[in-house]
């Protein structure tokens, strides 16, 4: 913020301008996207003239379309379940501690986030072949699980390296050993990057599209299934499963974001 | 503070419980054998710690990349029974020897690298007012706003850009009520969609590192600066560019990496003028097994090329921080 605003008065007017600009680029597209599954019409386009529930209706009667959510936030779940073991388990060996070869395993810890999406999802297709996973709810979520790990490595390093060593000190002192200050005094402190990790997690699976759709066999996930849709043409149909899809990310992640922060202010 | 917090959580009585527990299981004989054999030499606990992490970054971090390059190597993948798998470069000249598969190539690339620094454009004036024009209170809240969409997957926010941009859209709608047009302008399916699309997925990855970088940047240089009589582009060329120019590196490297690896939007935003690398390297993939090894040979050249103009980026950009400093 600005002791002396007057100094600076012509930019900041003209830096707003581009801010809520850059609000209204961001955000038209979805409430655009979400007014036109209310469309009255089997036709995508503007003006819309009149308004209908109908096509939530059908949404909500599929039966096709419902399991598909719970297909994708099944895989969603079990998938950050890995990564959050995984990530912290790495992040604990990471953090704090000189050995050689360090740097080297974290690069490679973080590597999967690093690949670009296509040839992360062929790399995994291939090794899956490899290991004789079939293509489906398995290989999906092994994939989902490995790219996610560095999410989880970097959120839960972070918060480590606050962590009060004398804490464990004081434990090792009283007699605990290394897993039981882990458990009770590590982990504990590592609860609020643990849970903003795994919704980061949820929201990385649910939304992913490249890897489910490599690696899926019949069963498509929500993405895949909204891909499909569009090749054979758009229709308010999807604007109301993409709604309630948009629905579900971002009130999951709002509600991460206050929880952490709260968590954070608490400890 | 949490330390506070917990010592005084230890005086109940629940916890006190528990501890029994612990203590309880510290004491049990197995478990106290066990932890004194793991923790006998403080070697052999480094590697109770560090041998499973280290055999999963080995195996599943970087084993599927190695596998891919293993076969890019070879003739036939899967390998039909009975049928010897051979090892062979043709995968890589094939690349070489058609137009049909280096004009989606560099076209990648060419697009990745100018949505890249559209993206730059457009979110470094964003992040600068976020970290210098918004007060500490609302920061959070401004950024907070901007995060929501990024929440949303990939291919609803695609499909909003379709809608946003068709012939039937938002936008030209709003023209030809204007008067500015009397036919719908056709911006689907050209590398102009694309890029708003793209931009549109990839900013957050942008502006992220740009305002870390920003908020650390102190305000009294530029009060410095414009006492003596320093203008509004001097003062950034001067202060905020040189002192940010490792978020804008971090940044591009990122956006760049992401913006190679896109598959869903090129195929619904672009058209056949715009088919790029990944919609090649796909296609390989769709059909019968044997051409799985040029799939991944076209992968590993993608992944080769994003890597070394990425790091040759960040080479220039170390030098320019480095002739800064002089």
């Amino acid at each position: 913020m600005n002791d002396r605003p007057e100094l600076f008065r012509g930019n900041r007017i003209f830096l707003a301008c581009i801010y809520w600009s850059f609000v209204l680029y961001v955000f038209v597209p979805l409430i655009l996207m979400v007014l036109m599954g209310f469309k009255d019409s089997k036709f995508i386009g503007f003006p819309i003239r009149s308004w209908t529930l109908e096509w939530y209706v059908g949404v909500f009667a599929d039966a096709e379309i419902l399991s598909t959510f719970g297909y994708s936030v099944a895989i969603a779940i079990l998938s950050t379940l890995i990564s959050i073991f995984v990530g912290t388990w790495l992040a604990v060996l990471l953090e704090g501690r000189k050995f050689w070869g360090r740097t080297i395993i974290f690069g490679l810890a973080v590597l999967p986030a690093l690949v670009p999406g296509i040839i992360s999802a062929i790399a995994f297709r291939i090794y899956a072949r490899w290991l004789g996973i079939e293509p489906g709810m398995g290989a999906i979520v092994w994939a989902h699980a490995v790219h996610n790990v560095p999410f989880v490595v970097l959120v839960v390093m972070a918060r480590l390296s606050t962590l009060p060593r004398s804490q464990i000190e004081a434990a090792r002192d009283l007699g605990a050993d290394p897993l039981i200050s882990f458990i009770r005094i590590t982990l504990p402190y590592l609860v609020p990057a643990i849970l903003g990790a795994s919704i980061f997690c949820l929201l990385l699976s649910f939304d992913d599209f490249v890897r489910s759709f490599f690696l899926g066999g019949y069963e498509p996930t929500l993405p895949v299934l909204i891909f499909a849709m569009l090749r054979s043409g758009m229709s308010p149909e999807i604007n109301a499963i993409a709604t309630v899809a948009l629905i579900l990310t971002a009130v999951v992640g709002i509600w991460a974001e206050r929880f952490t922060r709260r968590m954070n202010k608490d400890s | 503070m949490s330390f506070d917090a917990s010592a005084k959580r230890g005086g109940h009585a629940p916890d006190r419980q528990d501890r029994t527990f612990w203590g309880r299981l510290a004491g049990w004989g197995p478990y106290h054998t066990l932890m004194r054999l793991a923790t006998a030499s403080p070697r052999r606990q480094f590697l109770i710690l560090a041998a499973f992490p280290i055999l999963w970054v080995l195996t599943q971090h970087l084993g599927p990349m190695l596998q891919m390059l293993r076969v890019s190597l070879t003739d036939a993948y899967p390998v039909a029974p009975g049928v010897e798998q051979s090892f062979t470069l043709d995968n890589y000249a094939r690349f070489f020897g058609d137009s049909i598969f280096w004009m989606p190539f560099f076209r990648t690339l060419t697009f990745a690298g100018v949505f890249t620094l559209c993206t730059l454009l457009i979110t470094y004036p964003v992040a600068y007012f976020l970290a210098r024009h918004v007060s500490r209170r609302n920061q959070m809240l401004f950024l907070l706003l901007l995060l929501i969409p990024f929440w949303v997957g990939e291919i609803v926010r695609t499909y909003a850009i379709m809608i946003l941009l068709g012939n039937t859209g938002a936008v030209n709608l709003v023209l030809k009520t204007l008067g500015l047009i009397d036919r719908p302008i056709p911006f689907m399916y050209t590398s102009f969609s694309m890029g708003v699309g793209i931009v549109y997925l990839t900013a957050l990855y942008m502006l992220l590192p740009l305002y870390s970088a920003l908020e650390k940047l102190p305000q009294s240089m530029n009060e410095a600066a414009a006492d003596l009589g320093a203008g509004a582009w001097t003062r950034f060329r001067r202060i905020s560019l040189p002192l940010t120019i490792e978020g804008i590196s971090s940044g591009c490297t990122l956006v760049f990496l992401i913006s190679t690896g896109f598959y869903a939007t090129p195929v619904l935003l672009g058209g056949p003028s715009t088919t790029v690398f990944a919609e090649t390297i796909a296609g390989f993939f769709h059909v019968a097994g044997d051409e799985w090894p040029t799939g991944a040979a076209f992968a590993t050249i993608m992944f080769a090329a994003a890597l070394v103009i990425t790091a040759a980026f960040q080479k220039l950009m170390g030098a320019l921080r480095k002739g800064d400093r002089k």
